[in-house]
């Protein structure tokens, strides 16, 4: 393996904070889909289709693209914990070529969020079948399907850790990263898909392409009560090159934006 | 380690909005001597460190060593050691970690962070958080950093800052021996007292300008020490 990659794999592991994903993967995968199926979207308000049907099986799994702050978050920390706490002093100093870090980041980021993509994932499949056992229902969608969007939604969690280490990158600051990806993902993707007419962009924004992957999204069921009209979303597929265009967009600026600044 | 090294500053400039930190800077440092790169608290030292390992882009001139920008160089980190403020560290990773993640950078084996340690008295604190430590630790642990490669320049700013009497004196000694081995090393102070009794050569800055370059020796020629000499300087320049 590369030098810089293991260098920052190193680094990731090399502090505490990484023990916090494997929970906060098996929150956002199996807790959170074993409380929607254990109440069934049938008991939501509104009601929604129930798991017996391939469109509730696709609502309970999109709530999991709720939670891509949080590989998003992670991802960003890359950078602008370096920033932080002055270490990118030393990491420049090791590698005067900068895109070289970065592109090392990247990697290194692209591979943890893999793994924490597929502890999702599983976690996901795992509380899917076991509660729908538990509550005696079968399950609306077959084993396939669920699979490919499981899959997808793990690739979606790498994607996000990607897009967050391009966002650290182009912010360094910690506190204003955290703040503008947790008001972007939370609050102006969600309003915009309220807002009629805007809303016609939402499909093409990254929340947008999440739904499409699952082909469902609970904004867009919240957007046909507001507004009467939902956004339609994009098909599987172009959702996920949709969100890899972000990724790769991240992940240039990321390599890109550091080269000249000044680190002082 | 790599044959000795020259370095070549050619009128260095950097503004930083209305501060000129440095302004045409120019003078060299030889390999095998201790170079004193001195000058009053925001004199421009640390800017001009800074541009020499391509931290900070000059507006203009040039920082060669060996001939080559910083970033121009093979190995930069086994080339130029450098060891900037005292706190670089992630204050939830340990000594040892921090310099096993640069050791990986450099691609050497891992027997060299524990040489590092060794070779910077702070092996006892290895497996402690670094932001438990206290600042002659950090020091130290940067030392460690810049020692990592092996490398025949030494740049250091500030190195004596909260290092205990003995901690300078093993530093001063340590210092000399890297110098005899015919490395250059050029230390960044404000510190006029501890840099007599430290260096051969001395650079003198002063509100970002060069005020004087050359051997100790000559610049205290007629029996005044350094500080005394400095104030001259300073007072004559004012
Ligand atoms: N990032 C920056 N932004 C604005 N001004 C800066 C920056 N870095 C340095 N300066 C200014 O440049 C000048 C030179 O600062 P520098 O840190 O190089 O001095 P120094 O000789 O290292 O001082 P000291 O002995 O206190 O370490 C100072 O006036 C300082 O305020
Ligand atoms: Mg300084």
């Amino acid at each position: 393996m590369n030098r810089l990659v293991r260098a920052e794999l190193r680094r990731l592991f090399s502090t505490p904070l990484w023990r916090w994903g494997p929970p906060v993967a098996l929150l956002s995968g199996g807790a959170l889909t074993a409380m929607a199926v254990l109440v069934g979207p049938e008991h939501f308000d509104p009601p929604m289709p129930g798991i017996g049907t391939e469109a509730g099986v696709r609502l309970v799994l999109s709530l999991i693209g709720l939670t891509v702050l949080a590989p998003a978050l992670f991802g960003a920390l890359a950078v602008t914990s370096e920033y932080r706490h002055r270490t990118i002093t030393y990491t420049f100093l090791f590698a005067p070529r900068r895109h070289r870090v970065l592109a090392a980041k990247l990697a290194a980021y692209a591979l943890a969020g893999t793994g924490y993509g597929l502890i999702v994932a599983g976690s996901a499949a795992a509380a899917l079948y076991g509660a729908a056992s538990v509550r005696g229902v079968a399950i609306g969608a077959s084993p396939e399907t669920v699979a490919g969007i499981l899959a997808s939604l793990a690739a979606a969690m790498a994607a996000y850790t990607v897009i967050g280490v391009g966002v650290g990158a182009l912010l360094r600051d910690q506190t204003a990263t955290l703040a503008v990806l947790g008001a972007y993902l939370y609050m102006v993707e969600h309003l915009l898909a309220l807002i009629p007419g805007v809303g016609a962009v939402y499909p093409f924004l990254p929340g947008g392409a999440t739904a499409a992957l699952t082909q469902a999204s609970l904004m867009g069921e919240a957007a046909v009560e507001v507004s009467g009209s939902a956004a339609h979303l994009l098909p599987p597929l172009v959702g996920a090159a949709v969100l890899l265009a972000y990724a790769l967009l991240a992940a240039a600026a990321a390599v890109l934006l550091p080269m000249r600044r000044d680190v002082t | 380690m790599h044959p000795p090294h020259r370095l070549e500053i050619r009128g260095l400039t950097k503004r930083f909005g209305k501060v000129e930190a440095v302004t045409d800077l120019t003078f060299d440092v030889e390999p095998g001597r201790v170079t004193g790169f001195l000058g009053p608290n925001g004199s421009g030292k640390t800017t001009t460190l800074r541009m020499l390992l391509g931290l900070v882009a000059p507006d203009g001139g040039t920082a060669r060593i060996g001939g080559r920008r910083y970033r121009d160089l093979p190995e930069p980190a086994r080339t130029v050691g450098a060891a900037l403020e005292a706190s670089n560290f992630h204050p939830a990773r340990t000594g040892r970690d921090h310099l096993r993640v640069y050791a990986d950078m450099l691609g050497v084996p891992t027997a060299r962070v524990e040489e590092a340690l060794a070779l910077t008295g702070i092996t006892d604190a290895a497996h402690r958080r670094a932001g438990g430590y206290s600042t002659g630790m950090r020091q130290r642990l940067n030392l460690a950093t810049a020692l990592l490669g092996d490398p025949p320049v030494l740049v250091l700013d500030e190195p004596t800052n909260g290092l205990d009497p003995e901690g300078i004196a093993w530093l001063r000694g340590l210092l000399r021996r890297l110098a005899g081995e015919g490395r250059m090393v050029l230390v960044a102070s404000h510190v006029l007292s501890e840099a007599e009794r430290l260096v051969d050569d001395v650079v003198v800055m002063r509100r970002g300008r060069l005020l004087a370059t050359g051997p100790l020796a000559a610049l205290t020629a007629d029996g005044i020490g350094l500080e005394a000499a400095f104030l001259r300087l300073t007072g004559a320049a004012a």
